[in-house]
C-alpha cells in the first residue's frame, strides 16, 4: 500500500516535471536553443499562483483550477517576452549567446521574485482541494489526482495541436527545419514566438501544481531547470515522448529514494545518474531525436 | 587603468572601499581563469564557481580545524580543484556544448550537496568560522590596505601569466579549437588534450581565488559554492570581454563595484548583473573591451617575412595505401572495401554521383570518422581510427568541402593555425604561413580578415593553410566548386606545382572538364564500392560510370 502511495506521488511529481521538461523541448526544437530560464520561469509560474490567489473572490469554489487559465496566459506573455529579448536578437549568432542571454533572464526573474516576495517558501491554493481521497484503503490527496490530471490533459492538447491542426503543422515543420518551412511560406518568427509562449505557459503551469505540495522559493529554478535537462537528456536529445517518460522516470527516482533515504541524497543520486548518462550513452537512453545543426 | 586602480586603493579608498576593491580582486583572479576555458577554449563550464568553492573550503577547513598556515594551504587550495578537474574533465569535456554546460552544472550542485550536508568534515549550512588570515614569508597580512595589495598581487601575476599564454602559441590554437574543433584535429592541434589543460587551469584560478575569497572573508560556508558566485563570474568575463585577461580585471572592479550604487535592492543586486549580462550579451558581443578596441582599434602588426619551413624529405614511390576501408551508418554501407594508392608526385582524382561515399572515404582518411575495417597505411604505419591530429601529424593533410575559416581572424593568423603544433613561435608560424600563401599567389591577403572574403579566397586560404602544413598527403573536398573557369585553371596550375614538389593529391571534384585533365589516375565510387579505376581517358567510355551517373537507361 506504501508502495502504491508513493507510485501515486511519484506520478503526480512527474506529471508536473513533464510540463518542464515538454516546455524545453518544445523551444529546443524549434530554435536549437537551450532555454536555461526554464526553471525560473516554473517558480515564476508558481509565485504568480500565490500572489493571485488572494485576489480571486472567496466564494468561488475551486481557486487553483480558477487560477490555472489565468497563469497559463499571463506566462505565455512573459514567454513572448523572453523570445524578443532573449532569443531573436541572437538568433544568428553561435548557441552560446542564447545560453548566456536565458542564463541572464533567469537570474533577472530569480532576482526579482526574491524582491518582490522575499525567500521564504510560499504555498499556492490547491487546484480543488486540500483534501485526501480513500479509494479501497489507498489514502491519495486530491492535489496529486489533480496534478496528474490536470497535466495530462495539457499534454494531451499540445500533441492535439501539433498532430491534428495547420498551426501544429506549422510548429512542427518550423522545428525540422526552419529554413526549409520559411521557404514553403512558414511564418517561422512567428511560429517560434508561439513555441515560446506554449513552452512558457507550460513551466508555469508546472509551478503552479507544483507550488501547494512542495511549496515555491524564489531559487526553486536551478533545480527544476536542472531535472527538465536530465529528463530531456534521459529521453533522447529532442524527443518530446521521450522528455515526459524521462520527467516521470526521475520523479519515482526521487520519490522512491527520498522515501529510503533522504531528499539530498536522491537528488546527489539523480545528478551522479546524470553524469553516467552523459558519459556513457551521450545520445540519451532511447537515442538522440534533435539532428544536429551545423 | 592600473595607475587608476593604484591611485584610489591609495588616496580616496575608505576600510570599506578597500574591502570591495580586495573583493574585486579576488573575483578578477577567478574571471581571469574562466577566461580561459570560456573565452579561449569556448567550453561554457558552469563548474567554475564549485572548483571556486573547493579551494575556499580546502583553505578553510586545513586553517580553521587543523591550524595549517598560509604556505600550506594555498597550494592544496589549487591542488584540490585541479585534481576534481582532471578527474572529471576527461569525459566530461568530449561532450557538445550544451551537455557539457549541463555536466559541469550537475558537478556544481553535486559538490554543493555534499559540503552543506557533510556537517563533521564542512560544518554543513553553517561553515567553519575562524580562518586564519595570509602569512606571508612571516608577515602576517592585515586587513585593509596590505590585503588588498597581496590579493592585486596575485591578479597581476595571474594575469601575466595567462596573459603571455592567450598571445602564445597554446592560446592561438586553443581559440582554434573554439572557433573550429574539427580543423583544429587536421592541422594535428590535440583537441582534448588542450580542452583538458584550459579545464584544469582553469580550476587552479578558481581554487586560488577561493581561497583568497576565505582568507578575505575568514568564515568559510556553502555561499562560495552557490550560483551567484558562478554567476558573477560569468557576468564578469561576458561584459569585461570574452577572452580577455583585461576585461576580466576590468569587468570584475566595475561589477563588483555596481552593487553599491544599487544599494536600494540589497542583496537582490543580482538583477543588475543579470540586465548587464543579457544587455552585453545583445548589443555588445565583445564585451566592454571589444568597445574599447572598435574606440581605439589596434595599429596592425607589420607582415613578418616570408620563409619556407625546413622541408620534409617527401619519398618517391607510393605515400599512403588503403586497403579495404569500410563505413556503414545504420544500415548504410557508406564505404564498402576501397582500396587505392597514392604516389608521390602524382594527382589522384576521386569521382563519383552525390552520396557516392567520396567524403566519407576523405574523412575516413584523416581520422574524422572511425572506419569499421580496413587499413590506411603510411609506410609501415597503420593510421586507420586514429586520431585526426595523429594523423596530421604523420604528414596527412585536407580541406573541406565547406570552407571554414574562423571569422574573427586575419587570413595570416588563419593560416599560421596549421604551423602552430610545429614551429617554436607564433612569428616563425606566420613566417612559414605567408610562404604557403605567397606560393598560392595570396600573399596580398594576408593582413584582411577571414569575415567577408569571397567563396573563390576562402578556398585559396583554406588550400594555403594545408599547404602550410608541407603535406606528404593532401586530400582536397571539391576544391573547385564555386570557382569561374579561370579561377579553376589557375587553381590546377597550383594543384601541379604541389604535386611537382612530391606531394601526393587526391581530389575530390565533380567537375569533369577541371579534373580528367590534371588527374594521372582515377578512381570512381559508387554506392561506397569502386566501379572503376584507371587513366582519366577510361572514365566517359566506361559504361558502368556513364550508367551510374545518367542512371542505367543512359547506356
Amino acid at each position: 500500500m506504501i508502495t502504491l502511495q508513493l507510485l501515486v506521488n511519484g506520478l503526480a511529481l512527474g506529471a508536473a516535471y513533464a510540463l518542464v521538461a515538454l516546455g524545453f523541448v518544445l523551444v529546443l526544437n524549434a530554435t536549437a536553443a537551450v532555454n536555461f530560464a526554464q526553471g525560473d520561469l516554473v517558480m515564476a509560474g508558481g509565485l504568480l499562483g500565490v500572489a493571485l490567489a488572494p485576489h480571486l473572490p472567496g466564494y468561488l469554489p475551486l481557486p487553483g483550477l480558477l487560477l490555472l487559465p489565468v497563469v497559463l496566459v499571463l506566462m505565455a506573455g512573459l514567454g513572448l517576452l523572453l523570445a524578443v529579448a532573449a532569443y531573436l536578437p541572437l538568433r544568428r549568432r553561435p548557441p552560446v549567446a542564447v545560453f548566456i542571454s536565458t542564463i541572464a533572464a533567469g537570474i533577472i526573474l530569480q532576482n526579482g521574485a526574491s524582491v518582490l516576495f522575499g525567500p521564504e517558501p510560499r504555498a499556492a491554493p490547491p487546484l480543488l482541494g486540500g483534501g485526501t481521497l480513500d479509494l479501497g484503503g489507498l489514502v491519495v490527496a486530491e492535489q496529486s489526482l489533480a496534478i496528474i490530471a490536470v497535466a495530462a490533459l495539457l499534454i494531451a492538447g499540445q500533441q492535439w495541436l501539433f498532430g491534428r491542426t495547420q498551426l501544429g503543422r506549422r510548429l512542427r515543420a518550423t522545428a525540422q527545419d526552419p529554413e526549409m518551412a520559411r521557404a514553403c511560406g512558414v511564418p517561422v518568427t512567428a511560429m517560434i514566438l508561439i513555441t515560446f509562449a506554449l513552452g512558457t505557459a507550460f513551466a508555469g503551469a508546472a509551478g503552479l501544481l507544483l507550488a501547494n505540495r512542495y511549496f515555491v522559493t524564489p531559487t526553486a529554478g536551478g533545480d527544476l531547470i536542472l531535472k527538465a535537462y536530465i529528463a530531456v537528456t534521459i529521453g533522447g536529445w529532442g524527443s518530446v515522448p521521450g522528455a515526459v517518460a524521462g520527467a516521470l522516470l526521475i520523479a519515482l527516482f526521487e520519490v522512491g529514494v527520498s522515501s529510503v533515504l533522504s531528499y539530498p541524497v536522491a537528488l546527489g543520486l539523480l545528478y551522479a545518474t546524470l553524469l553516467v548518462i552523459l558519459v556513457a550513452r551521450p545520445q540519451g537512453l532511447f537515442g538522440e531525436a534533435a539532428r544536429r545543426r551545423a | 587603468m592600473v595607475a587608476a586602480l593604484l591611485a584610489y586603493a591609495l588616496l580616496y579608498a575608505s576600510p570599506y572601499g578597500l574591502r570591495v576593491l580586495t573583493v574585486a580582486g579576488v573575483y578578477a583572479l577567478a574571471a581571469i581563469g574562466f577566461q580561459i576555458v570560456f573565452g579561449l577554449g569556448g567550453a561554457l563550464s558552469l563548474a567554475h564557481g564549485a572548483f571556486f568553492g573547493l579551494g575556499a573550503y580546502a583553505t578553510g577547513i586545513l586553517g580553521s580545524q587543523w591550524g595549517w598556515g598560509f604556505a600550506a594551504t594555498f597550494p592544496v587550495s589549487l591542488l584540490v580543484p585541479l585534481l576534481l578537474a582532471l578527474l572529471v574533465g576527461l569525459p566530461v569535456l568530449r561532450l557538445e556544448s550544451h551537455y557539457f554546460a549541463l555536466a559541469t552544472l550537475g558537478i556544481a550542485q553535486v559538490v554543493h550537496l555534499l559540503a552543506v550536508n557533510s556537517p563533521a568534515l564542512t560544518g554543513g549550512a553553517n561553515g567553519l568560522p575562524g580562518v586564519p588570515g595570509i602569512v606571508l614569508f612571516g608577515w602576517a597580512v592585515p586587513r585593509g590596505l596590505p590585503l588588498a595589495a597581496v590579493v592585486w598581487g596575485f591578479v597581476a601575476l595571474g594575469g601575466l601569466l595567462a596573459w603571455r599564454l592567450a598571445r602564445g602559441r597554446w592560446g592561438r590554437a586553443l581559440t582554434l579549437v573554439r572557433d573550429d574543433p574539427l580543423a583544429a584535429g587536421t592541422l594535428g592541434l590535440d583537441v582534448g588534450g588542450l580542452r583538458l589543460a584550459a579545464f584544469a587551469l582553469s580550476a587552479v584560478y578558481a581554487g586560488a581565488a577561493g581561497a583568497l575569497a576565505v582568507h578575505t572573508q575568514r568564515v568559510v560556508s556553502p555561499e562560495v559554492l552557490e550560483f551567484p558566485v558562478m554567476v558573477s563570474v560569468l557576468t564578469i568575463a561576458v561584459v569585461g570581454g570574452r577572452g580577455r585577461v583585461a576585461g576580466a580585471i576590468l569587468g570584475a572592479v566595475l561589477l563588483l563595484h555596481l552593487p553599491e550604487w544599487f544599494r536600494f535592492l540589497e542583496r537582490s543586486y543580482l538583477i543588475v548583473y543579470g540586465v548587464a549580462l543579457l544587455a552585453t550579451i545583445v548589443l555588445a558581443p565583445h564585451g566592454l573591451t571589444g568597445l574599447l578596441d572598435r574606440l581605439f582599434p589596434a595599429r596592425p602588426a607589420p607582415l613578418p617575412k616570408p620563409e619556407a619551413p625546413s622541408g620534409l624529405a617527401i619519398a618517391n614511390g607510393p605515400l599512403l595505401r588503403v586497403e579495404g576501408l569500410t563505413k556503414g551508418f545504420g544500415g548504410v554501407r557508406a564505404v564498402d572495401g576501397v582500396s587505392l594508392t597514392l604516389k608521390a608526385g602524382t594527382i589522384t582524382g576521386l569521382i563519383g554521383p552525390n552520396g557516392s561515399g567520396k567524403t566519407t572515404l576523405v574523412n575516413l582518411i584523416s581520422g574524422l570518422e572511425t572506419p569499421d575495417g580496413g587499413r590506411v597505411l603510411m609506410g609501415s604505419a597503420d593510421l586507420a581510427g586514429q586520431r585526426p591530429d595523429r594523423i596530421a601529424r604523420a604528414g596527412i593533410a585536407r580541406t573541406f568541402q565547406a570552407v571554414s575559416l574562423p571569422e574573427g581572424a586575419s587570413v595570416l593568423a588563419a593560416v599560421a593555425a596549421a604551423r602552430l603544433e610545429r614551429d617554436g613561435s607564433i612569428a616563425q608560424a606566420e613566417a612559414h604561413a605567408l610562404w604557403a600563401l605567397e606560393r598560392l599567389g595570396a600573399a596580398d591577403l594576408a593582413a584582411k580578415p577571414c569575415a567577408g572574403l569571397p567563396a573563390a579566397l576562402r578556398r585559396r586560404v583554406e588550400l594555403a593553410r594545408a599547404l602550410a602544413r608541407q603535406p606528404a598527403v593532401l586530400l582536397l573536398d571539391e576544391p573547385a566548386a564555386g570557382l569561374t573557369d579561370g579561377e579553376k585553371a589557375e587553381l590546377a596550375g597550383h594543384l601541379r606545382a604541389i604535386a611537382a614538389t612530391g606531394t601526393a593529391l587526391l581530389v575530390v571534384e565533380h567537375d569533369m572538364g577541371f579534373l580528367l585533365p590534371l588527374a594521372g589516375h582515377v578512381l570512381c565510387l559508387d554506392q561506397g564500392r569502386p566501379l572503376y579505376e584507371g587513366p582519366p581517358e577510361g572514365v566517359r567510355s566506361d559504361p558502368a560510370v556513364v550508367a551510374a551517373y545518367l542512371g542505367e537507361g543512359a547506356r
